[in-house]
């Protein structure tokens, strides 16, 4: 990972980015938690977005030549899967569980603060650099 | 529609999922004891329901909503009854095949699901203050 050619502004508005698409796929979860065969969701890694490896169009895994990829609306560089780590299953195939998904939503939460608060400080540095005062 | 308006929207139809769901519960407990007026008369049938997953067009998001509300195919309870007016020809009366721990157990399961949604939503919110406290 690369951190000299990203400025701290670009680097938090790319983290705020993530964790909001991160903290969407949470809400989707939560919303289908009574769903029957609903698998639990998640994200690839804040670190695979940083280094480009995925395009726009690769918001959802085509396994066939036919797939469409449907990432119209989908953040770049961000991929939909199934969380490995959802495994509890009930009768009826869903592997949400509420508990894991609140405590994901509130540390998501969090994050986006320190990231927001990052983004201003970097603007604060740049007021000070330029004027001299704060 | 950016991606913290979507969470409002997905935790909106998984309230409204949910509402749905506690209705069909309050609809088998008021009928509880709704048996039959005629002779060997079906008593009410419990209701069921079921939820699945909608894209949304217009965000990605996957949604959920109401897939079909059905009934219970369970066998009814019988009871001894003669003097009752669907009692049949050897005094039995069929009662509705609603067990009342049942439907409190997904009461309580619908309740926390909403619950759970309404945070989702206050959290999207919060971040979505938070990113517009930006512009000041």
């Amino acid at each position: 990972m690369n951190l000299s050619n990203l400025s701290i502004l670009g680097l938090a508005s790319d983290r705020m980015q993530w964790l909001s698409a991160r903290q969407k796929v949470t809400s989707e979860n939560v919303a289908n938690a009574s769903t029957p065969n609903y698998k639990a969701r998640d994200i690839s890694s804040f670190e695979t977005m940083l280094k480009g490896e995925l395009s726009r169009g690769d918001g959802l895994v085509t396994t066939h030549a036919k797939h469409i990829s449907g990432a119209a609306n989908s953040t770049p560089g961000v991929r939909t899967m199934e969380d490995p780590s959802a495994v509890a299953s009930t009768l009826d195939g869903n592997s949400v569980n509420l508990e894991e998904q609140s405590i994901r939503a509130a540390e998501i939460s969090d994050q986006y603060r320190m990231a927001a608060q990052l983004y201003r400080k970097g603007h604060d540095l740049l007021v000070m650099a330029v004027t001299g005062n704060r | 529609m950016d991606t913290l308006q979507s969470i409002a929207k997905i935790a909106a139809s998984g309230m409204t999922a949910q509402t749905a769901r506690l209705r069909v519960i309050s609809e088998n407990v008021a009928n509880a004891d709704s048996t039959g007026t005629t002779p060997g008369e079906d008593p009410f049938r419990r209701k069921t329901i079921s939820f699945a997953e909608m894209i949304d067009d217009a965000t990605g998001g996957s949604l959920v909503e109401v897939d079909k509300i059905g009934r219970d195919q369970s066998p009814f309870r019988r009871d001894y009854d003669p003097s009752h007016p669907a009692a049949d020809e050897t005094g039995y009366v069929k009662r509705p095949n609603v067990d009342p721990i049942i439907e409190m157990a997904n009461m309580r399961e619908a309740s926390r699901n909403y619950e759970a949604n309404m945070n989702m939503f206050e959290a999207g919110r919060r971040m979505r203050g938070q990113m517009l406290d930006l512009l000041k």
